[in-house]
């Protein structure tokens, strides 16, 4: 039985970013249904940032499908709060009609227009190709219930993507009923969880609040204009999930270097000869 | 061989997945430099490194090893790391790049073959596309030397070894994604290259298949060798009884291919033999049969 490393050689490189047991489950493929690579929907969180790629993996390494950023959503009319849940599930969403509208599935596999907060993962059609499947990679994050790895999960198969998913991790389910309240959930995916927390502040304490929410305020956001918001996005991705490169400022190819260039031999000797020149004249100075 | 004695339950599981099973796992390979080694050589282990992909193990330091003196150490990397395979790559000016190839059995070695590369091209060199982790490679070996000669036959089965991978009942045709062939050309030399399948439509059900090499290449000349000693060979060979195949008896197949089954009859009870059912023949006591006739006259 080969142990955890079996991806040894990249160790090095990655520095400890990897489970490389979950890896292994999610990167091979079952022996005799082959052939169309295992797809990973891989979501990973940054500070400001939520970075959806799709992947799969090759001996030479692990190719990239698509990928969508969470930076990209202020051309679909979200301009702030790009981290929390609402923007992941959004993020989610874009990752799922952009890989189907590469693959051509887009129109077959619409997924739900109109989420409500309840689960219905993605269901084979009789008359079209079979949906594209992938599988959840976490990384390191813990799996905790209401985490935002989950709202990526909900957006991308939302958006028309078969994951395997049950609904025990997201926000709404309680553990004692072992039930989902949908409400809740709908709630979270049109970031009503965070327009609640808007009029909690404004009505107990307005200065807190200009604080925390100084973005929303300067971008002239309130706790009403949010669902409406998200909708909007939501058809708005649907319409066009295209990505569109940022346009360059300038020529990046003669940015100014930062690092040192070598002195040439020449350089180099002037530069000792000088250090014993000064050297020489700070002991004259210390015999006088 | 050390015993090691479980103290709680993770390590007892995890020992139990190293136990000797009637169907053994898929066999690790570790891919290790020796103390020298230099860019072919080190390239040729990634390269064979990632066609083992994801059972295997790649020791990215050097190590002090000289497989054929010495096999301390390999038994101490295979108890270690539960592997069976070792590939050992090392580099000098009386062997230059080297490539050894071990199989353990028990965690002794079992047997050794030393093989130097003469030219390499490695996988990055091939402009193609490469094949998925984990796939069941197909196999050529062209050259009648590898039924005949000893050591291209243990260099046959140590290959096979190496990229057997998991046993499957089935497999997708699409799933097979690359072959290795390995020609001899002559006594001590051996050609090892990788294609990628290709598969385009046809007119027929089963597709085109074209061939594009995909990497690595290597022309190997076959070196020093330790053969395994024959009682411990059969013992590595052998199959446990309840993986043989149950012998059937009495089916054969014939010369046009057709399966023949023979069935032997008993020898049949004759008294018991259930004939027509006519009248006359019913049995019955003299008497009875007196009895009636005489009444039938009677009636006459």
């Amino acid at each position: 039985m080969p142990t955890l490393s079996d991806f040894k050689s990249n160790i090095v490189e990655d520095a400890g970013k990897t489970d490389y047991y979950a890896r292994r489950k999610l990167v091979v493929q079952a022996k005799n249904k082959y052939k169309s690579p295992k797809y990973r929907l891989v979501v990973r969180f940054t500070n400001t940032d939520v970075i959806v790629q799709i992947i799969y993996a090759k001996i030479e390494g692990d190719y990239i499908l698509t990928v969508a950023y969470a930076h990209e959503l202020p051309k679909y009319g979200i301009k702030i709060g790009l981290t929390n849940w609402a923007a992941a599930y959004t993020t989610g969403l874009l990752a799922a009609r952009r890989v189907l509208t590469k693959l051509g599935l887009a129109d077959k596999y619409e997924g739900v227009t109109d989420p409500d907060g309840t689960i219905c993962p993605i269901e084979a059609l009789d008359d079209a190709p079979r949906p594209f499947k992938a599988f959840l990679d976490v990384g390191l994050k813990r799996t905790s219930t209401g985490s935002k790895v989950f709202a990526v999960l909900k957006g991308a198969s939302d958006g028309g993507i078969f994951i395997p998913h049950s609904e025990n991790r997201f926000p709404g389910y309680d553990t004692e009923s072992k039930k989902l309240d949908s409400e809740v959930l709908r709630k979270y995916i049109y970031g009503g969880h965070v327009a609640d927390y808007m009029r909690l502040l404004q009505e107990e304490d307005d200065e807190k609040y200009k604080r925390q929410f100084s973005k929303f305020i300067e971008a002239g956001v309130s706790a009403d204009d949010l669902e409406d918001i998200y909708k909007e996005a939501h058809a708005k991705i649907r319409a066009d999930p295209k990505f569109t490169p940022t346009q360059k400022k300038g020529d990046y190819k003669v940015f100014k270097k930062f690092t040192k260039s070598r002195l040439n031999l020449k350089q180099r000797k002037n530069k000792v000869k000088q250090k014993i020149e000064s050297f020489k004249r700070a002991q004259e100075k210390d015999d006088e | 061989m050390l015993k090691i004695t479980p103290k709680n339950a993770r390590t007892r599981r995890i020992l139990q997945k190293r136990e000797p099973k009637i169907e053994e796992n898929v066999k690790t390979a570790i891919f290790i430099r020796g103390n020298k080694t230099n860019q072919i050589v080190n390239e040729a282990l990634t390269d064979l490194c990632s066609l083992k992909k994801p059972y295997s193990i790649k020791f990215s330091k050097k190590n002090n090893i000289r497989p054929f003196e010495d096999e301390t150490s390999l038994e101490f990397f295979c108890q270690k790391n539960d592997a069976s395979l070792f590939v050992i790559g090392s580099h000098s000016k009386k062997k230059p790049n080297n490539l050894v190839f071990v199989r353990m059995f028990d965690g002794q070695v079992l047997d050794m073959i030393e093989v130097g590369i003469e030219k390499s091209i490695p996988i990055k060199d091939f402009k193609t596309r490469k094949c998925s982790i984990d796939v069941k490679p197909l196999f050529i070996f062209n050259g009648e030397l590898f039924e005949s000669s000893q050591i291209h036959k243990t260099f046959k089965n140590m290959l096979l070894d190496v990229y057997r991978g998991k046993t499957v009942k089935s497999i997708d045709l699409k799933g097979l994604e690359h072959v290795i062939s390995v020609t001899a050309v002559s006594n001590n030399k051996i050609y090892f290259r990788v294609y990628i399948v290709q598969m385009t439509k046809s007119d027929q059900k089963t597709p085109r298949i074209e061939l594009e090499e995909m990497g690595p290449s290597y022309n190997f000349v076959l070196k020093r060798t330790k053969f395994a000693k024959e009682e411990v060979y059969k013992q590595a060979t052998k199959v446990p009884r309840t993986l043989k195949p149950k012998k059937e008896k009495n089916v054969n197949v014939n010369e046009m291919g057709d399966v023949v089954g023979r069935i032997h009859v008993g020898k049949q009870d004759l008294s018991k033999l259930q004939t027509r059912k006519i009248k006359g023949l019913k049995r019955g006591t003299d008497d009875d049969f007196e009895k009636t006739t005489q009444d039938k006259k009677q009636k006459i």
